[in-house]
């Protein structure tokens, strides 16, 4: 038995040396992909939450550098994407994770919109409510703030190791290691025919999706528990972040009431509402905001909330 | 929990450390332990149902030892058959028969309410209710003694390696087994690590590649051409044997060393001459199984040739149906049935044939055609198998023949070069994975091959091992869920 143990200590040992010389320069590289930083940092202090709209638009770094002296970091935008990270259990479950656990005085922007606290309607009638993040990586991921994390390495990375080595450096992504979600793009204005077409295929997933599904009142109690939860720990502002005005406007026919429903909760929670979504900031594709559009709203909603809470 | 999970990879070596470290007498009762910490995995709720299924079929078996005649026997064996079915029928099919019943009941205007019966289905139930039916009914019949220790049936029902996706074990070749002890064996330990490695090697390295490269053309067919949709199941084709022949070497390889030796599953099926040969090579144990319990018990071949080939129908009707509740399974059951009908029926024009052609006379031709055949058929029914729906299924199927009059060259690659992700690295991962597959199944197949074969140099072997380890990790994909067959 011994001399089998040795000779697996000696193979295995062998096998992760070449593995480990082959990765380990990828693995320092900043940008892995479009969510493994969020999983390498330590636990946060403050956060910004959302879905992809707000992984785009929020730059904690400019948060930081306005608010830094008044709230606890690390800062980290733990937002994901409408499939990953809407509000329900399990996105309460991994921000309880990420969360370090002593903060007292942390910053949480928890942005909302329609979408991510919508379900779509069930095949059958009176069928049970499913998440259906449950399955996705937020919903499966059970190590949060390990690098490197070999959880997310093993099970959810979208492409194999060796592609990690034969890095494209040309990637359109580029997740900052505070969880901002930079887009390389272009400025709109420099390519008009990319941006109607990239907004019209936007829309075009998105109005499916409006008829197909409702407010969940299972995401709203999820995001009363999530806000409630957050305030034991610092201050929270519940934010709609700007969007493109074709989306917005389908946003508004879609739930009409959508504002007046977050102004009354916020409220009822003792969290101040921040609505833009009237404001007008150009985006990538009708939905997300620019890269460089998303730094100039960043500072705008420091300064907002630096003037909500002046001490 | 999955064999190509992080847990899975702390799981074995603690329970290999553990169980080796045991004496003898504990071994068993710690398999029994980790397999249902093993299963309890998934949904630990189903734990009780498996934990039920063992009790309830234990007992009718030790009740029906102790009684001599037939008609004594037979209400245990009722009972337990009873249990069985409609663990399986509640569970898996009640929601796909409700379901059709309403849709007819709409047809035909007729007012039916359907009963609502949100149920997961519990994993491995398919494959451990299986082996329990034929436990139980060669301990009536005779051909098997019924098992008086319960922890040790209960590991015959629940043994990890094999409770999620088979191979369907018999009583008679795992009980004895439970009563050995396995002591240390470096050649049979070395050997089963082996065969976990290739097997996850298949799984991770080709069919979850593969996985990746299909899933999108089967969700959308209708965005694709023809040529994607034969690339598709021509990757499905793949994929599966990869995925399932994987999961069971990594089974048969746990097992082994264990000390445990679980049946053979597979026997090189795309090298098969016909469907028939192909079920005499895939999922052997499923094979096996419906033979004995369902093909012989209804007649065999002893009443008549119409009655035989009726008889194979229903088998593989039944086999579809058993792989999942959906009318995909069963149109894929039925048309793996109608292969083998038609396959007997036109086995002496096919002969005739091959002798006036002068194929007769070039065996190796026709053993060339014969595979090449067998493997667009069951290619083609592998559609059926992975659609997500019938119309789908239908749509691929048909679709497949059409628009390759107007396929350009540049269009053809710009299709190929999406299957492959637009990424020219995964086509050479792809295919040197896919080469290497053939070669060792080409090794397994020919005998005379396998002769030529020299046993390489041990320096040789551990790079080898380790190349091959190297490979799983870094050309894994790991990020798919779970085995295939894990849903049946």
């Amino acid at each position: 038995m011994r001399k089998l143990f040795i000779q697996l200590l000696l193979l295995l040992g062998s096998v992760g040396l070449v593995a480990g010389l082959v990765l380990a320069p990828a693995l320092q590289r900043p940008y892995l992909d479009a969510f493994y930083a969020r999983f390498t940092s330590p636990p946060a202090g403050s956060l910004v939450l959302g879905t992809s709209r707000s992984a785009q638009a929020v730059l904690p770094a400019e948060l930081q550098s306005k608010l830094g002296a008044h709230y606890a970091g690390p800062w980290l935008n733990y937002a994901f994407t409408l499939f990953e990270s809407p509000y329900g259990p399990a996105y309460l479950a991994s921000i309880r994770r990420k969360l370090a656990p002593t903060t007292r005085h942390g910053l949480f922007i928890v942005a909302v919109d329609p979408w991510a606290l919508s379900l779509e309607w069930p095949k059958e009638p009176g069928q049970p409510v499913v998440f259906p993040e449950d399955k996705s990586l937020i919903g499966q991921m059970q190590i949060v703030s390990q690098n490197p994390n070999l959880e997310y390495l093993a099970h959810h990375l979208n492409y194999p190791l060796y592609q990690l080595a034969l890095h494209d450096t040309t990637t359109l992504e580029r997740l900052h290691p505070d969880g901002w979600l930079e887009i390389v793009l272009p400025p709109p204005t420099t390519d008009t025919v990319s941006l109607r077409q990239r907004t019209a295929e936007k829309l075009a997933t998105y109005r499916p999706l409006a008829a197909a599904s409702y407010l969940s009142a299972a995401r709203l109690h999820n995001l009363r528990q999530l806000i409630s939860f957050l305030k034991l720990h610092g201050q929270v502002v519940v934010v709609r972040l700007p969007t493109g005005p074709a989306l917005a406007a389908l946003e508004k026919q879609y739930q009409p009431q959508f504002d007046q429903l977050m102004q009354r909760m916020a409220t009822s929670l003792g969290a101040p509402y921040l609505n833009y979504i009237e404001a007008n900031y150009p985006t990538n594709d009708g939905n997300h905001l620019w890269r460089g559009a998303a730094r100039t709203f960043s500072q705008r909603l420091a300064s907002d909330i630096a003037r909500l809470s002046p001490d | 929990m999955l064999f190509n999970s992080l847990h899975f990879l702390v799981f074995f070596p603690v329970v290999l450390g553990l169980y080796f470290g045991l004496p003898a007498r504990w071994r068993a009762p710690l398999l029994l332990v980790v397999s249902y910490y093993f299963y309890l995995g998934w949904r630990p709720i189903y734990g009780l149902l498996l934990a039920g299924t063992t009790l309830l079929d234990y007992f009718s078996g030790v009740r029906m030892s102790r009684l001599t005649t037939p008609a004594q026997r037979r209400p245990w064996l009722y009972l337990s058959l009873a249990s069985n079915v409609s663990t399986l029928f509640i569970f898996k099919y009640f929601s796909f028969f409700c379901d059709t019943a309403s849709e007819l009941a709409t047809a035909l205007h007729f007012p039916f309410a359907v009963p609502l019966l949100a149920l997961a289905l519990p994993v491995g139930v398919s494959f451990y209710t299986f082996q329990s039916v034929a436990y139980i009914v060669d301990v009536y019949t005779g051909r098997l003694r019924a098992e008086q220790h319960l922890g040790r049936f209960a590991l015959f029902v629940a043994f990890w390696p094999q409770l999620v996706a088979g191979p369907i074990e018999r009583g008679g070749q795992m009980l004895p087994q439970f009563r050995e002890p396995h002591a240390f064996d470096y050649g049979r330990v070395a050997s089963g690590l082996r065969l976990m490695a290739w097997g996850m090697f298949k799984k991770v390295v080709i069919a979850d590649r593969l996985a990746q490269m299909v899933n999108p053309i089967f969700d959308h067919p209708h965005q694709y051409n023809a040529l994607a949709l034969a690339l598709a199941v021509a990757g499905f084709t793949g994929q599966i044997y990869a995925d399932f022949s994987g999961y069971t070497d990594i089974a048969r390889g746990a097992a082994r060393v264990l000390g445990y030796q679980l049946v053979l599953n597979f026997r090189q099926p795309y090298f098969a001459t016909s469907v028939g040969d192909f079920w005499r090579r895939w999922h052997l144990s499923l094979s096996a199984w419906f033979r004995d319990y369902v093909y012989i018990p209804l007649g065999g071949s002893r009443r008549g040739r119409a009655h035989t080939q009726l008889n194979v129908f229903i088998v593989f009707l039944l086999s579809g149906l058993w792989h999942g509740a959906s009318w995909t399974f069963v149109v894929w059951g039925a048309l793996h049935g109608t292969y083998l009908v038609a396959e007997s029926l036109t086995q002496p024009v096919r002969a005739a044939l091959a002798q006036r052609l002068g194929l007769a006379a070039r065996p190796r031709l026709l053993h060339a055609l014969g595979v090449a055949a067998t493997l667009v058929l069951v290619a083609y029914a592998w559609i059926f198998f992975r659609a997500n729906s019938l119309p789908d299924a239908f749509y691929i199927s048909t679709h497949l023949f059409q628009g390759w009059g107007q396929l350009t060259s540049r269009e053809a690659l710009t299709t190929i070069g999406r299957f492959f992700q637009a990424y020219p690295p995964e086509v050479a991962v792809t295919l040197a994975a896919l080469g290497l597959l053939l070669i060792v199944d080409l090794r397994n197949e020919f005998s005379t091959l396998a002769a030529r074969w020299q046993r390489p140099s041990t320096l040789m072997r551990w790079a080898g091992y380790g190349t091959l380890l190297l490979a799983i990790l870094l050309f894994g994909v790991f990020n798919s869920t779970q085995f295939i067959y894990f849903q049946f």
